[in-house]
């Protein structure tokens, strides 16, 4: 015990130096997985199915976004109101192919598996193999090397929280993620729409006996889940560039996060977002970077071994 | 015990029938049309011709095309030369099945590659016992040549010179007195990122060691873009002077944009597996590359008429070419042992290549017993001005 | 206009469109991050003959064929009963024949014999190497797969772990890793096939005692989670695995038994017959298993856990047996490869090798052993073909496009397989008949959370 705690304390005065620099970082990951989760709790909800192909969904965004970054900014970097200007296209662009993509997966690849009421089974296969075939094909067309997004904006240091730097990057992160997560929560609780969705979430044959149209409801679950994914994918692009396979790992970090706030949970989803990026941040200074995964599958094997409903549990059917 | 098997005998018997059409069909090998007089012999090259590393095994295929195209139009020589080409995608688990089909061919006498060091550890029992030398222009391991194999040959000096090479240039040469040696886990990585880290302490500076996986964005790595932010704020709270990447230039790019963002300003060094144009396409935003040193084994060839007919062939430039010269060297130090062979046999080419010493336009080709190359000359380079460009022997 | 899109006729043309385009897509050149538009404009712009009869460019020549295939799909669907129906009526008395028991066995035994020939017949190099490394070795995956997500009817993405710790297992018994080996006596490989099958089923055991009280997608990503825990233990543990380094060399193995004495060497056909003795023991043991007890208890789990419960079968036990059986297989597997190659690298074992290994399974039938061997067999000799030389734009790269839509297709037109096990089929269609019964497809996933 003695040696486990001289390595604990070890490890908090490391802490205590970088804690503030890890937790904005940490924040700010959290935020993008928080935009991810959505989607899958969105359409594990309606559908009780995890949505395996959201990664691809949230790599289409990035591209999107890349590309338009690509297209409109020049040699110079642009300020101000081009600046602005140019991250609000990138995240609209990121969104809107986000939702198509979407829309054209669940066209594809579940409404017939739906139709013929096929096993659960079925869903979860046909999800992972449009996940590959997604993936691959943006490999195929727009080559398997990483490429860095021309920057719209100079990513210097807004303000300082306790001496860490709180750079322009995370600004925007913030700024968009509250923007969405508000925008979704009132959709969800207060319009019709949203009426719809935790409707279906909650008993699909009721719904459909008061009139929810289930096919268009199931559709714009996709679409705005896919949104969300898409924007995050921008977002990620922006700071990261973007390469056929970066969907994977921030995408399985998103599901671990949905399953911690509770699955089914919109609220959830981000607050579980927060919660495993944070703690995956600060657990660099007790963890080698090698296992930081580990930490991360180690969550989600906990998580569901010992409290599946998560966090805030599965909460989608009623008022969220 | 009932096994349904009406339709077992048909669709079992049809796919052993599509097992024995398939050879018919043709494998993708050398068509050797013999030639009137002279003998036909063909070298292969083995190493990556797709996937995410394509580019590097162009680089190197066409060399080997050029110095086999310039033999055979010499008319000098008393054999006539042939391509194979061989791709193992660089990956240890495929490369066995194509040594295997390149040893079968009857007029395969070497090969030039492979190109990935793990690749060459996986395919070099069956080429050592089939006698056939295998000249790598880029296969940097260590324990290649002291595995007992007498056909491995290479013509660039391994990582166990280039990482004390690289430590003695950052920390006497460059006077850095601290050091944050980052692996990226890989076998190649972790090796370069030892060797690095072991001189750079018996050159007395202060070394802190720490592996930052790659990422799925790269390697198959499972670490993500995202926890780089956190392994950047480490190695700045850590207040080491300099930073030396044992890895790819893929997830090099991903964290030097980490660290520009978490304030790192001292000086970053890497090593030939980051060296390429594709690090700074690969880092976000681009000017956080700015300034890196990349070390490599590999040389920018100074030799204008190999740059020409390197362009004529494979229009693009040799500047960007990776290997492409060290490719063009093995090739042509085959063909020199060739040339003083009166009979040639795949035996009698490893024995000649062992004694051979030739002058290759990169630098002067001879092995030591092992197979490594005598000398070690490692190369610096630096990115200026969004261009990867080499500024001397280190 | 949105009456001309109900029209079925319509919509399907535009389905066919749709579909030819994507595979014009996939066939298509590639693209590259400095040209993303190449692929596509090349896709369609590109000049193909037209079946060699005149030069044009590829939509039309795609164009072309989605029409034919639009007639051909409306002609089917209208007139397919009643060609299905005479065709049954022909097939009749050869299903006859075939049923007979020793017609069965001669047909095995025929098959039996040709397998023991293959190496005779085909003698080149690089089938006879990919022969055993890449089918070989996949038929054991898969068979053992199909006992965990066929049989059991449980989805494990992590499959590909097992596979590691055979490997693993052997290079450590033969003392090629940094651990000193068992009884600090480094072993011949032999003697690590019953060690790893035996490390691999307490490996099953303990993986799946936890967590295969989950629901089936929540299991899916367990067992994804700890496929990704292994590889990256290994790739980290450089005490015990020699990390990303990969294990030193491993010795071949070989037999010394009093006048008996055989070593196994670099060539492959030894290794495929040693293969093939396994693979034939593995098809006799789960096919035993799938008609016994423990086989009608997994049906059972499979179709109704809960009414399997009231009879008195335990889920979980059943369940945990089929991963330990399954695994069984992985670990021969795992020891075949180890044995043969020089060594093992951690980065051999992703998660899309268990992927691939799901493609066979899904493709040649879950539950099926046939049917798995079939569809094993199939992919990895289409794959070792395609792979090797070039053929109508195919880039290795490429593989995974096509097993992702094949997954897709196979869900959407056949799930239960190219040789469909008859029970599955059962359970699939009873299941899409059956909207009320909803605790069917629920069964299939395992207990309800």
């Amino acid at each position: 015990m003695g040696a486990f705690g001289h390595y604990v304390a070890a490890h908090f005065d490391t802490l205590k130096l970088e804690f503030w620099a890890l937790f904005v970082g940490g924040v700010a990951n959290g935020l993008l997985y928080g935009m991810i989760a959505v989607g899958y709790t969105l359409v594990y909800g309606v559908l009780r199915l995890i949505n395996f192909a959201h990664s691809e969904i949230f790599m289409s965004g990035g591209f999107a976004g890349y590309f338009v970054m690509k297209a409109l900014v020049g040699t110079s970097v642009p300020t101000g109101a081009a600046s602005v200007g140019l991250i609000i296209l990138g995240i609209v662009a990121g969104g809107v192919v986000g939702s198509v993509m979407a829309f054209v997966l669940e066209r594809v690849a579940y409404r017939p598996l739906r139709k013929r009421n096929a096993p659960k089974l079925a869903y979860l296969i046909s999800a992972i193999g449009a996940s590959y075939f997604l993936f691959n094909m943006a490999g195929k067309e727009f080559g398997h090397l990483a490429v860095s997004t021309p920057q719209p904006y100079i990513n210097h240091a807004v303000f300082h929280i306790f001496g860490a730097p709180v750079l322009m990057y995370y600004v925007i992160i913030l700024i968009a993620g509250v923007v969405m997560f508000v925008a979704l929560d009132r959709l969800v609780a207060k319009t019709r729409l949203g009426r719809g969705i935790r409707a279906v979430a909650q008993d699909v044959e009721t719904a459909s006996l008061m009139g929810v149209n289930i096919d268009r409801t199931i559709a714009i679950t996709f679409i705005v889940g896919g949104a969300l994914g898409g924007a995050a994918g921008f977002l990620f692009a922006m700071g990261t560039g973007v390469v056929y396979t970066m969907g994977f790992v921030p995408a399985l970090k998103a599901f671990t996060a949905a399953v911690l706030g509770g699955i089914g949970n919109l609220r959830g989803a981000m607050i579980g977002g927060l919660i495993l990026g944070v703690f995956e941040s600060l657990c660099v200074v007790f963890v080698q970077a090698a296992y930081i995964d580990v930490v991360a599958f180690g969550i989600l094997v906990l998580v569901l071994l010992v409290r599946p409903t998560g966090i805030l549990g599965e909460r989608l059917g009623r008022s969220a | 015990m009932k096994l349904r098997l009406n339709k077992t005998v048909a669709a079992v018997a049809s796919s052993a029938l599509l097992l024995m059409a398939v050879p018919a069909v043709g494998i993708a090998s050398a068509s050797g049309a013999a030639s009137k007089a002279k003998p036909t012999y063909v070298i292969g090259y083995e190493g990556p011709l797709s996937g995410g590393n394509l580019q590097l095994g162009l680089n190197m295929v066409f060399a080997v095309e050029l110095a086999i195209n310039q033999a055979n139009a010499s008319g000098k020589n008393h054999f006539k030369l042939q391509l194979a080409k061989y791709d193992d995608q660089g990956d240890p688990t495929i490369s066995p099945t194509e040594a295997q089909s390149a040893v079968a061919n009857r007029k395969l006498i070497a090969i030039v590659g492979p190109a990935f060091s793990g690749a060459t550890a996986a395919a070099e029992p069956y080429y050592s016992k089939a006698h056939v030398a295998t000249v790598s222009p880029s296969a940097t391991r260590v324990t290649l040549a002291s595995s007992g194999w007498n056909n491995f040959f290479r013509v660039v000096a391994d990582d166990g010179v280039q990482g004390p090479a690289d430590a003695d240039y950052l920390v006497k040469t460059k006077g850095n007195k601290s050091v944050y040696v980052v692996s990226d886990g890989s076998s190649y990585g972790t090796g370069l990122a030892t060797a690095f880290a072991g001189q750079a302490s018996a050159d007395g500076a202060k070394v802190t060691s720490v592996t930052v996986p790659g990422t799925a964005q790269c390697t198959d790595g499972t670490a993500s873009a995202t926890e780089y932010s956190a392994a950047a704020t480490q190695a700045v709270a850590s207040g080491a002077k300099a930073m030396f990447y044992g890895g790819y230039y893929c997830d090099l790019g991903l964290f030097l944009g980490a660290l520009g963002s978490a304030g790192w300003t001292g000086p970053i060094m890497s090593g030939d597996g980051s060296d390429s144009s594709a690090l700074i396409t690969g880092t976000t935003p681009a000017s956080a590359a700015s300034g890196v040193l990349l070390s490599c084994a590999c040389a920018v060839s100074q030799n204008s008429s190999f740059n020409r007919a390197f362009q004529n062939l494979a229009n693009f430039s040799s500047s960007n070419a990776t290997y492409a010269p060290e490719s063009y060297d093995a090739t042509n130090v085959i063909i020199a042992a060739m040339k003083k062979l009166k009979r040639i046999t795949r035996s009698a080419l490893v024995a000649e290549l062992h004694k051979i010493s030739f002058k290759g336009i990169t630098k002067r080709i001879k092995f030591q017993n092992d197979g490594n190359i005598a000398g070690a000359a490692i190369y610096v380079n630096q990115v200026t001005n969004g261009k990867v460009v080499q500024l001397g022997l280190e | 206009m949105k009456e001309l899109f109900a029209k079925t006729y319509v919509r399907r043309l535009l389905i066919t469109l749709g579909v030819v385009a994507t595979v014009e897509l996939m066939t298509g050149p590639p693209g590259s991050n400095t040209a993303p538009t190449a692929g596509f404009r090349g896709s369609f712009a590109e000049s193909a003959s037209f079946f060699g009869l005149f030069k044009t460019q590829r939509w039309v020549l795609f164009l072309f064929i989605a029409l034919v295939a639009w007639g051909i799909a409306s002609f089917w669907i209208n007139k397919g009963p009643m060609v299905r129906a005479t065709v049954s009526r022909a097939l009749v008395t050869p299903r006859h024949i075939t049923a007979k028991r020793p017609v069965r066995w001669g047909a095995l035994g025929a098959l039996l014999v040709v397998a023991v020939l293959l190496p005779r017949i085909e003698t080149s190099a690089f089938w006879q190497a990919a022969m055993v490394e890449q089918i070989a070795v996949y038929v054991l995956l898969a068979i053992g797969l199909n006992v965990v997500v066929g049989f059991a009817g449980l989805l494990d993405l992590g499959y590909v772990a097992f596979y590691a710790i055979g490997a693993y297992t052997t290079a450590w018994v033969t003392g090629a890793l940094p651990l000193p080996p068992l009884f600090h006596h480094a072993l011949n490989p032999f003697w690590s096939i019953p060690i790893a099958i035996l490390l691999v089923m307490v490996a099953g055991i303990l993986l799946g005692a936890p967590t295969l009280r989950l629901r089936g997608d929540y299991l899916a990503i367990v067992t994804l989670g700890f496929g990704e825990i292994v590889t990256i233990f290994a790739n980290n543990l450089y005490g015990i695995t020699n990390g990303s380094l990969g294990s030193n060399p491993i010795p071949h193995p070989s037999i010394q038994l009093g006048p008996v004495k055989y070593v196994w060497g670099l060539k492959p056909v030894p290794y495929y017959y040693l293969a093939l003795g396994f693979i034939v023991l593995f098809l006799v043991i789960f096919s035993l298993l799938e008609h016994s007890r423990v086989g009608r208890a997994w049906t059972a789990i499979r179709e109704d856990e809960v009414a399997a419960e009231s009879v008195g079968i335990n889920p979980l036990k059943y369940k945990v047996m089929a991963f330990a059986i399954g695994a069984a297989s992985a670990g021969f597997a795992g020891v075949l490869t180890a044995s043969q190659s020089n060594n093992i690298f951690p980065a051999s074992f992703t998660l899309t090798f268990s992927i691939n290994i799901l493609v066979l399974v899904i493709l040649g039938g879950m539950g099926s052993i046939a049917g798995v061997v079939l569809g094993a067999i199939l992919i990895q000799t289409v794959t070792e073909y395609l792979n090797n030389g070039q053929h109508w734009g195919y880039q290795p790269s490429d593989l995974y496009i096509y097993l992702g839509a094949l997954l897709i297709v196979m869900m959407i037109f056949r799930p239960a397989g190219l040789i469909p096990s008859k029970r599955r089929k059962r359970e699939i269609l009873l299941s899409e008949a059956d909207h009320e019964n909803a605790h069917l497809d629920e069964a299939l996933l395992g207990d309800d959370v």
